[in-house]
């Protein structure tokens, strides 16, 4: 109580300091007085009565500061005093604080900014009710490497119904939903979800109710289906109606009720997706006709699962209890002996793994780049710190006199540091301030790199109390390494002989200036890793981009068409195509048209097992559906035989056109035209065709055995396929034509989607581009930083010695000597520097080889060039100083001590 | 905000400015000090500076106020008075005065 009335009073008295004093010299004044009317009042003279009165009152001044020091915060009015005086200190050498405040900012920035994209991928809990209760479900094999956390209907359907380990298990997949409105057909992101979804996160509607098994139901509840909208979606398709329960959705052509909404922070099971509209897994077959995974059963694992425990269930006991429910639940959920008995011999077994951030795909593709980019950050950050604790310290070593002065007029030690301290803190302050004004940008820059433009993923790197609560510890972490090393060494020392020795460069001095070299060499050594990880990257990434693509991929666009939900099937719809595709053909600068069911690079795939009597058995081939005129589109050369045609119909014999591999595969190198080939279902198909190989599925994969049906041929329902247009110059006129088309030609279909292939190539490599974009700017940044380094010791280490040099020039040494003595300091760190991070490189290089394609982890001219181009830099960076030491003349640098 | 070795001392003067407010009804610095001088029959020459400190501890505790007045002999001033919780206080801090001269009247006592 009384602590805090203390507390308040002087508070108070900070504000009214003035004020305050003026009251208080009022006090002492009449105080004085009155002993002096006293003492005169006694007889004695004026002169002797104010004598003795102000001998009584003991020193007025100390008085003064006495009741100063119990009025305010002197520590706090100190501080104050201290930052203005850093202020200052900084103000007057701005190109130093410039410099220091952009390279920490950097450093700051891109740990926070990374941090930020590590948090909303691997650290952020799922924001519902007890996250930490919720499991993500997986499935081990013992042929596999990596688990699937892909669950077949069936398999998914009985594991539903056991609740020993887990209250409730939910099955959710991301779907694409077609949503008619009013002016035509929106695409919305959505999910798919099982029962006991919403259950088991546990959130409340904002309005109506949410999903229960009930509506989880073959055909949906007594209604038919009903669906659980976002509120954002609540509030842009329905104008935030209150009456949207019972409203109707026509989704794929077919109508669903709207049953509840959900509050704006629920976003699902996935961190990385935004669900708008959720839909009972029994919804499947309707959404997504004509396919059917809910009928292909256990041949397809489409469904994601996460489960929330059992009250006082450990996640050890809910594993046992999976392992144990693994076989039951196999015998139980699929009718096929023999593919159980594969599973079984394969040790197919659940798993449970803590699942309080939910489960994305993105996690497991990013993980390791971001990690990777992490470590570069925090070089570059250590990197940034050694520079200004370096900077700071020749600083500081320039102010050893003015510090010893004060040192001598009984300034204490701590005081002295105190207040360097406080100029590396407003370094920091102002840096990190920096740093996170600019991180949210970065941030979000690098999740769109990562993530690509795409409606239906999402990255939220919003800054929340993790990423603030990182950003203040690397910060003071980095105001400690940055302040306390150059504080401490400055106010060290025999301060007599500092002031004694003035600017002299004594040979006491000289000896404790070992701490800046090495701190200057792991500068030095930090920088060669950061440019030998950027070299390495950016090696294999541009050997990734040469790679023969097999066709050529400029001046190709693709205009991606869904076919799933209009009419025509068969042959009428071949003839679609193919005036679709004459249509096409007759814009301006359109050179040629065909169409392709997969585009290569673009993430899709199809293969399948095809066999010769040379073949030794089936052999995976990679498949393709492709209309005529594709290869001369893709330029991809034909070796032998012919093209397919548009007469090449399904009354016609089936026929197929092989990749030079796959004739190779399955003909052991003889000829291959002619021959037949066996496929699934011991269908035949004669090949009229040999044409190169290209890339198929990943840059990073080479060149697969690849076979080529026609689209003539294409006996699956209504196919939709990507026309692939190869025309020259600008392709935006073509877009629009090719949707007026489209409108005009099947409106019951939406606007095709254009891409391009170069488009799926920089997707497909996009870790492999962050990472060597990230590195390269990293580099270029350290190398910039250590030059600074280099050059700003150094100038400093000059300008102390400048005295020194004038004698050597006065007693005969040439300038050319002068260069060479203050360039040489600076040589053998960079050398010494240069070798220890040429090792250090070597060693961690072998973290990077798994992100490295066609590249070996040492390779010998990175290395080489890094250590070259690190040498060159260090060279101009200490040349400047050394040639403006040998400027000096010999006169003015003696008159000047 | 330290506070120096001189904490017994100052106690003391704390506890000695309160019997004073307590018996002279409100006071200014100056009255203060000569009164303690008074009653210590000048065996306790302070240096009478060291009381404004002493009032602005009084003061910040809340155990007396202060206010701008003016004296018998037309001076402006600063008058000191006893708040409510320093009358209380008062006989807190007697006691406890009371028991450590107690404690050391037993230390300095002639041992037999």
């Amino acid at each position: 109580m009384d602590l805090l009335r203390i507390l308040l009073s002087r508070c108070a008295a900070l504000f009214r300091r003035k004020e305050l004093d003026a009251e208080l010299d009022e006090e002492l004044q009449s105080h004085i007085d009155f002993a002096f009317e006293e003492n005169v009042a006694r007889g004695l003279s004026e002169e002797e009565a104010r004598r003795a009165a102000l001998v009584r009152f003991g020193g007025v001044t100390q008085t003064r500061e006495a009741y100063r020091v119990r009025r305010g915060m002197p520590f706090l009015e100190q501080m104050v005093r201290d930052v203005r005086f850093g202020l200052r200190q900084l103000r007057r050498s701005s190109g130093f604080a410039v410099t220091a405040i952009l390279t920490l900012a950097l450093g700051l920035g891109a740990n926070t900014a990374v941090f930020s994209l590590i948090n909303a991928l691997m650290l952020r809990p799922l924001p519902v009710p007890h996250a930490e209760e919720l499991a993500v479900l997986r499935i081990d094999r013992s042929d596999q490497k990596a688990p699937s956390y892909f669950f077949c209907g069936p398999v998914f359907r009985a594991l539903e119904k056991r609740h020993e380990a887990f209250q409730d298990s939910a099955a959710f997949a991301d779907f694409t939903l077609q949503v008619r409105s009013g002016s035509g057909i929106a695409v919305i992101p959505g999910a798919l979800v099982s029962g006991e979804f919403f259950h088991a996160l546990q959130t409340q509607p904002l309005l109506g109710r949410v999903l229960t098994p009930m509506d989880d139901q073959p055909g949906g509840g007594g209604t038919g289906f009903g669906v659980v909208i976002s509120e954002g979606f609540w509030r842009s398709w329905f104008n935030s109606a209150p009456d949207v329960v019972g409203r109707k959705l026509t989704i794929a052509n077919s109508p669903f009720t709207v049953v509840g909404v959900m509050p704006k922070r629920f976003i699902g099971a996935d961190a990385t997706e935004r669900p708008e509209i959720y839909a009972p897994l029994w919804a499947e077959p309707v959404i997504h006709a004509p396919f059917n995974m809910t009928a292909a059963g256990y041949r397809i694992s489409w469904l994601r699962v996460v489960a929330r425990r059992a009250p006082g269930v450990s996640l050890e006991q809910a594993n046992a209890a999976l392992r144990a429910a693994s076989n039951p639940i196999l015998d139980e959920s699929v009718p096929d002996a023999t593919w159980v008995k594969a599973q079984r011999s394969r040790h197919f077994q659940f798993a449970a793994e803590p699942g309080t951030e939910g489960y994305s795909d993105l996690r497991s593709a990013f993980k390791k780049p971001l990690i990777a980019v992490f470590s570069m950050c925090g070089a570059m950050l250590l990197l940034a710190c050694l520079n200004l604790a370096s900077l700071l310290m020749a600083r500081a070593a320039a102010r050893e006199r003015e510090l010893a002065t004060r040192l001598a007029m009984g300034a204490t030690r701590g005081r002295l540091i105190r207040q360097l301290m406080m100029e590396s803190l407003l370094i920091a302050v102002l840096g990190t301030a920096a740093g996170l004004a600019v991180a949210p940008l970065v941030s979000r820059s690098l999740a769109a790199l990562l993530v690509g433009r795409s409606r239906f993923t999402t990255l939220d790197t919003s800054l929340d109390l993790r990423v603030y609560l990182f950003a203040v510890l690397i910060a003071a972490l980095a105001t400690v390494l940055v302040g306390l090393i150059p504080a401490l060494r400055a106010t060290s020392g025999n301060l007599n002989e500092q002031i004694k020795n003035g600017s002299h460069a004594a040979s006491a001095q000289e000896r404790k200036r070992w701490l800046p070299r090495v701190l200057l060499g792991l500068e030095v050594a930090l920088a060669l890793m950061l440019v030998v990880g950027a070299g390495l990257l950016g090696t294999s990434l541009s050997r990734l981009y040469h790679t023969g693509l097999g066709f050529e991929p400029k001046g190709v666009i693709n205009l991606d068409l869904d076919m799933k939900h209009q009419p025509l099937d068969g042959e009428a719809l071949v003839r679609w195509y193919q005036a679709f595709g004459d249509a096409l053909g007759h814009q301006p600068r359109v050179k040629s048209v065909s169409f392709a069911s997969v585009i290569p690079l673009s993430g899709g795939w199809w293969d399948g097992d095809f066999h010769t009597p040379l073949s030794h058995g089936d052999r995976e081939i990679y498949m393709n559906a492709v209309a005529p005129a594709y290869f001369q589109t893709m330029r991809i050369p034909i070796a032998g035989g012919r093209d397919f045609q548009w007469s090449d119909t399904r009354t016609s014999s089936p026929k197929i056109i092989l990749s030079r591999s796959a004739a190779k595969t399955l003909f052991s190198g003889q000829n291959a035209i002619g021959q037949q080939v066996m496929g699934e279902e011991k269908k035949i198909y004669e090949v009229i065709g040999v044409v190169g190989d290209t890339q198929y599925a990943s840059i990073k994969e080479a060149a697969p055995a690849e076979a080529y049906l026609p689209i003539t041929q294409d006996d699956s329902k209504k196919p939709s396929y990507a026309a692939v247009v190869r025309m020259e110059g600008s392709a935006v006129p073509l877009a629009a034509a090719a949707r007026a088309l489209a409108a005009r030609m099947a409106p019951e279909i939406q606007p095709p989607v254009m891409t391009t292939i170069s488009d799926n190539l920089d997707a497909s490599i996009k870790s492999e581009r962050m990472m060597a974009l990230l590195a390269a700017f990293f580099a270029g940044c350290a190398l910039l930083v250590t030059a600074i380094g280099l050059y700003g010791t150094l100038a400093y280490a000059t300008a102390r010695r400048t005295s020194e040099i004038g004698i050597r020039m006065a007693l005969g040494a040439r300038r050319a000597q002068v260069v060479g003595m203050v360039f040489r300091e600076n040589a053998w760190i960079a050398v010494v520097g240069s070798l220890a991070g040429l090792g250090a490189a070597l060693l961690a290089s072998r973290m990077l080889a798994s992100f490295l394609y066609g590249t070996s982890a040492r390779d010998p001219w990175v290395m080489a060039a890094s250590v070259g181009a690190l040498a060159v830099i260090a060279s101009a960076a200490s040349l400047v100083p050394a040639v403006r030491a040998a400027r000096v003349e010999p006169m003015t640098a003696l008159r000047t001590e | 905000m330290g506070e120096n070795k001189s904490d017994v001392l100052q106690g003391t003067l704390d506890l000695m400015v309160l019997k004073t407010l307590e018996s002279m009804g409100p006071l200014h610095g100056y009255g203060i000090a000569r009164r303690i001088e008074q009653v210590s029959d000048d065996a306790l020459t302070l240096n009478q500076g060291t009381i404004y400190p002493a009032l602005l501890r009084l003061e910040q505790r809340g155990w007396i106020k202060s206010e701008w007045g003016t004296s018998e002999s037309n001076r402006r001033a600063k008058f000191y008075s006893l708040s409510r919780i320093g009358r209380k206080q008062i006989e807190k801090e007697t006691e406890d005065w009371e028991r450590i001269a107690a404690t050391m009247a037993r230390f300095l006592a002639p041992s037999n």
